[in-house]
């Protein structure tokens, strides 16, 4: 039943052209290819101005989740402040399902430092951050090798390309929390303190790093700019939607044949793109439901499928959203009550614990969820998920308490008969209750503050 | 500095105008109307983080934080339209579930936020019935404890350490539900400001370790009243038990002097007003009347020529015990030389929102407005580098905790009598050439005034009876005038 891509243009991989080969990560391999020659041309000679113009005329819009539009954010940031403005490239690429950043920092890092520079020179910064996740050990490496093999050359540093711009391009590792990669989260950590996202506004292009104007994009966002910069808006758009742009790189996992990461142009049909990249479903099972943009976003049912298309506005008009791009097949033996549970779980470990809706809230999902995963869930206790899940929605800081609420309402919405079925079910608790689903966190607390090594005797007042 | 320009505001129907710069909060506080808060202080940044305070904003599209949502022009706020009730209604569950609810056994029972608005805002019962998380207890400091599984995370604590006392010893360890307040490693929660996170605790978490389980708090009667311990002069509230008993300080707001803080010792410092105390008058050491001591001290005093006669007042005293002494002295002593002194002056302590005087005395300003001593530590100095012989040394003392200098007693060496006025069985008492001790009472005691470092005179009235016989000096003036008088009257001049 599979149907070719339908688009328009031919399209060929653009960010993820070289990462298969192996030395494409080096800055041989990159100049080889015609690296920093966009940004040569432009650093120092093109109007700052021009540049946000055409990425605004691109209609790019950001990588990282959120979808907002590139261009405008740039023309946001403040001007005048007699403050610095900074960059803060946003790799922590913590939602569950999405590794298409990581693939840029490990194979062709080079290819996102010139994206950097060029923005960096369109919204006049001199100072870049570029913030990684804590696990990406082999990004991080190729990272720093990146910036220092591009400022051996003179692409970063003081008077880059000999005009009389300098750029500083400083690598920061967060410690492995999903909260960094909220935007202000991020700030808080680079800034030294406790990944807490901020209130917003003031927005950070108005107040942001350090309490300057600051741009935050994606990874992938940034990368996409030399692109749009040397082949100019309308190139951009030969792709994609009227309001999604372009393409993008979707990491596809699940139940599928051949999961991957896959760049395709937006728009095409997701149910094509599962079938002629991941080669449909594994054999002798069907599509229960798809999560499609990082595990925030709300499920799809397969009849929600084949009405979707790869762009942010198809994904909104079916509830749930494009997202960072994480496309996760579940096929119909997967446990709907695991795999919420899962789900809980994680939010609740990644919850900062600021605002009380979403520190007290998670916890309690993920509770009343391993009760409905082990079968000790009560009448009422589905209702009661909706009730906790919707005094969560838009009464905090940051949206991280959203992104736990909305699965937990797109499950009851969608697979409701789930919950039901394991209210006094005990004999399916004995069946699958494995040490994993323990949620004991006074256990786990005694251990880490009475017995685990290296953290007992660390001072913190004289804890009982 | 620009003007900041007024915008008008409807809240709750009410036509308010406030500075533009100002947030919903604070427009709605300053006029009187109310809005929950946990997280947000007035004298702190803004957190944002517990959303008790959320209201509607005409035109938003969801409830908004009062505490962060800055005013506008023509905004119109309802505290009371069903989705920010509904919303805080959610968050005081949320609060709940992981709370022990040990409220029975908890110092902060009775004064407690979560107690006071969950009956405001809460549910009348709870929906949670699973494992609570627990937390650790923790003793921060010399002052004060942590119970963690009451704490909000309102960050107010956190706050406090490192805008107001810059001493930045508390953080948040953990992370979610699991969420802890501590001390850095190797650090303890001991400046001299330590207990005002006691204070602004909203709940239980933050308990004083000299308060703790001393009393429930709805057994305590509260008096206002001013710190003695230093020029700061912190206006103050003493709560004591059902016997009268001091039972703890806290601070009460002056945004003039003190605004909601005070110091550590400030607020323990009222032991001196049940120990060692002078009981009655003594004469020669002996407990006597106060007919009895009045006569004594009164031949002393006037037996001698005046000349020989030098009053030695503390800063310690009241403004109105001052006036009395002087006025005693122009009429019964003549000529007498009025001398002043005080503890000496340390450096002060300096935090970024507040700061502790380095001089300890609470009306080293009074000396000068009073009795027109300019510098009483140099008018002590210079009294004690003379070397004629004092007859009759009157000294009107009254502070705690004095330490003896050498000028002190140099002064009282070359003193053939001294006349003594002090609330205190202390050091001075047993010095030896003490002929006559009149007790006084503290400033727990006693009404006054007191001029503070910045020239601010704050009167005070008594927060408790007298522990002692003691008498104001006031009084105690008022009657030896008297005997005076009655004594040349009757001819019985001794
Ligand atoms: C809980 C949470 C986690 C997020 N994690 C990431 C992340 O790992 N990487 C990322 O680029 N954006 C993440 N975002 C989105 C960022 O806040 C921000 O919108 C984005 O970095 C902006 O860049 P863009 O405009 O280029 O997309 C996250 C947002 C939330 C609320
Ligand atoms: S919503 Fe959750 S993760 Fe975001 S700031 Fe609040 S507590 Fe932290
Ligand atoms: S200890 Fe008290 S002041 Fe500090 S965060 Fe907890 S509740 Fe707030
Ligand atoms: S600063 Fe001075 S007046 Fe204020 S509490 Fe401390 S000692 Fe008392
Ligand atoms: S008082 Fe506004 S969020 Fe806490």
């Amino acid at each position: 039943m599979s149907e070719p891509v339908k688009t328009s243009v031919p399209f060929e991989p653009i960010l993820t052209k070289y990462i298969n080969e192996p030395n494409a990560h080096t800055i041989e391999h990159f100049l080889a290819r015609g690296g920093y020659e966009v940004a040569r041309a432009h650093v120092g000679v093109t109007d700052p101005a021009t540049l946000v113009g055409i990425v605004k005329d691109s209609g790019l819009r950001g990588r990282g989740g959120a979808g907002f539009p590139t261009g405008m954010k740039w023309g946001f940031l403040a001007k005048g402040t007699g403050k610095p403005a900074y960059l803060a490239v946003n790799g922590d690429e913590s939602e569950p399902g999405t590794h298409k950043d990581r693939h840029i920092l490990e194979k062709d890092p080079h290819q996102l430092l010139e994206g950097v520079i060029l923005t960096c020179w369109a919204i006049q910064s001199n100072h870049a951050f570029i913030y990684l996740r804590g696990e990406f050990i082999l990004g991080y490496e190729r990272l720093e090798a990146a910036v220092r093999a591009a400022k051996g050359k003179g692409f970063i540093g003081k008077g880059i390309f000999g005009t009389a711009f300098d750029l500083k391009v400083t690598v920061v590792r967060g410690a492995g929390a999903y909260i960094c990669g909220e935007e202000t989260g991020m700030l808080s950590s680079i800034e030294g303190g406790r990944g807490y996202p901020k209130i917003k506004p003031p927005f950070p292009a108005i107040s942001g790093l350090f309490k300057c104007p600051t741009i935050v994009n994606n990874v992938e966002t940034i990368a996409n700019v030399t692109h749009i910069i040397k082949n100019g808006a309308d190139w951009h758009k030969q792709w994609g939607t009227e309001k999604s742009p372009g393409y993008k790189i979707f990491c596809l996992s699940g139940a599928v044949k051949k999961p991957g990461v896959y760049e395709v142009p937006l728009g095409i049909r997701m149910a094509d793109f599962i079938e002629q990249y991941g080669g449909g479903l594994v054999e002798g099972r069907a599509m229960k439901a798809v999560i499609p943009g990082g595990l925030s976003a709300p499920l799809l049912t397969p009849e929600m499928v084949e009405n979707c298309t790869l762009d942010y506005e198809s994904l909104a008009s079916l509830g749930s959203m494009l997202g960072s791009g994480g496309i996760t097949v579940l096929h119909d033996g997967v446990d709907m009550m695991s795999a919420i549970y899962n789900t809980m779980r994680f939010y609740h470990h990644e919850s900062c614990g600021q605002c009380t809706p979403c520190r007290e809230g998670t916890g309690w999902l993920e509770k009343l969820a391993h009760k409905h995963h082990s079968g000790h869930a009560a009448e009422g206790d589905a209702d009661l998920l909706a009730d906790v899940a919707k005094n969560m929605r838009g009464r905090t800081i940051c949206v991280l308490a959203d992104a736990a609420a909305m699965p937990m309402q797109s499950y009851l919405q969608h697979f409701r008969a789930d919950f039901d079925a394991r209210a006094h079910e005990p004999a399916h608790a004995a069946r699958h209750r494995t040490a994993r689903d323990e949620i004991t966190p006074a256990a786990k607390r005694d251990s880490v503050l009475h017995g685990a090594p290296g953290v007992a005797d660390v001072g913190m007042g004289n804890r009982e | 500095m620009s003007e900041i320009k007024q915008v008008n505001l409807k809240i709750d129907g009410r036509d308010v105008t406030v500075p533009a710069d100002w947030t919903v909060i604070r427009a709605a506080h300053a006029n009187d109307i109310d809005i929950p808060h946990y997280c947000y202080h007035k004298d702190l940044s803004i957190a944002g983080n517990c959303r008790i305070c959320m209201v509607n904003v005409k035109g938003a599209p969801r409830p908004v934080v009062g505490c962060a949502t800055p005013v506008a022009e023509g905004m119109e706020v309802s505290t009371m339209a069903p989705d920010a009730v509904e919303a805080r209604k959610g968050v005081m569950e949320f609060l709940l579930i992981n709370h022990p609810l040990d409220c029975p056994e908890c110092d902060q029972a009775g004064e407690c936020k979560l107690q006071d608005y969950s009956v405001d805002h809460g549910r009348d019962h709870g929906r949670f019935t699973e494992e609570k998380v627990r937390k650790s207890k923790a003793t921060l400091g010399p002052h004060v404890k942590y119970w963690g599984s009451r704490c909000i995370l309102c960050t107010r604590c956190v706050r406090f350490t490192d805008e107001v006392s810059g001493t930045g010893e508390l953080g948040v360890i953990y992370r979610g539900d699991r969420s802890e307040i501590a001390t850095f490693p190797g650090r303890a929660l001991d400046n001299p400001l330590s207990m005002n996170t006691v204070d602004i605790c909203p709940v239980g978490a933050l308990v004083s370790s000299d308060f703790l389980f001393q009393s429930r708090v709805w057994h305590l009667h509260s008096n206002p009243s001013v710190c003695a311990d230093c020029s700061v002069g912190c206006n103050t509230r003493v709560d004591l038990d059902a016997k009268d008993q001091i039972k703890r300080i806290v601070p009460r707001r002056n945004d003039a002097v003190n605004k909601e803080w005070m110091c550590d010792s400030g607020r323990l410092s009222f032991g001196y007003a049940y120990s060692d105390r002078l009981q009655k008058p003594k004469v020669h050491g002996k407990d006597a009347t106060w007919r009895e001591a009045r006569r004594a001290a009164l031949e002393l005093l006037s037996g001698t020529n005046g000349s020989s006669v030098v009053v030695l007042v503390s800063a310690w005293n009241t403004n109105e015990a001052m006036a009395t002494v002087k006025d005693f002295v122009s009429a019964e002593v003549a000529g007498a030389r009025i001398v002043g002194y005080g503890n000496p002056t340390q450096q002060d302590q300096t935090f970024p929102g507040f700061t502790i005087r380095g001089d300890k005395n609470p009306n080293r300003d009074g000396l000068k407005s009073v009795l027109g001593i300019a510098d009483a530590d140099a008018s002590l100095k210079a009294l004690a580098a003379e070397t004629a012989p004092i007859g009759t040394l009157l000294v009107v003392h009254n502070v705690p905790g004095f330490a003896m200098t050498a000028e002190f007693k140099a002064v009282l060496d070359r003193s053939e009598n001294v006349v003594l006025l002090d609330f205190a069985d202390g050091e001075l008492l047993r010095y030896g050439n003490v002929a006559v001790a009149l007790p006084t009472l503290t400033s727990f005691e006693k009404a006054g005034t007191f001029v503070n470092h910045d020239g601010l005179a704050q009167e005070f009235a008594p927060v408790m009876e007298p522990v002692t016989h003691g008498v104001p000096e006031s009084d105690l003036f008022a009657s030896l005038k008297q005997d005076a008088r009655a004594a040349t009257v009757s001819g019985v001049k001794a």
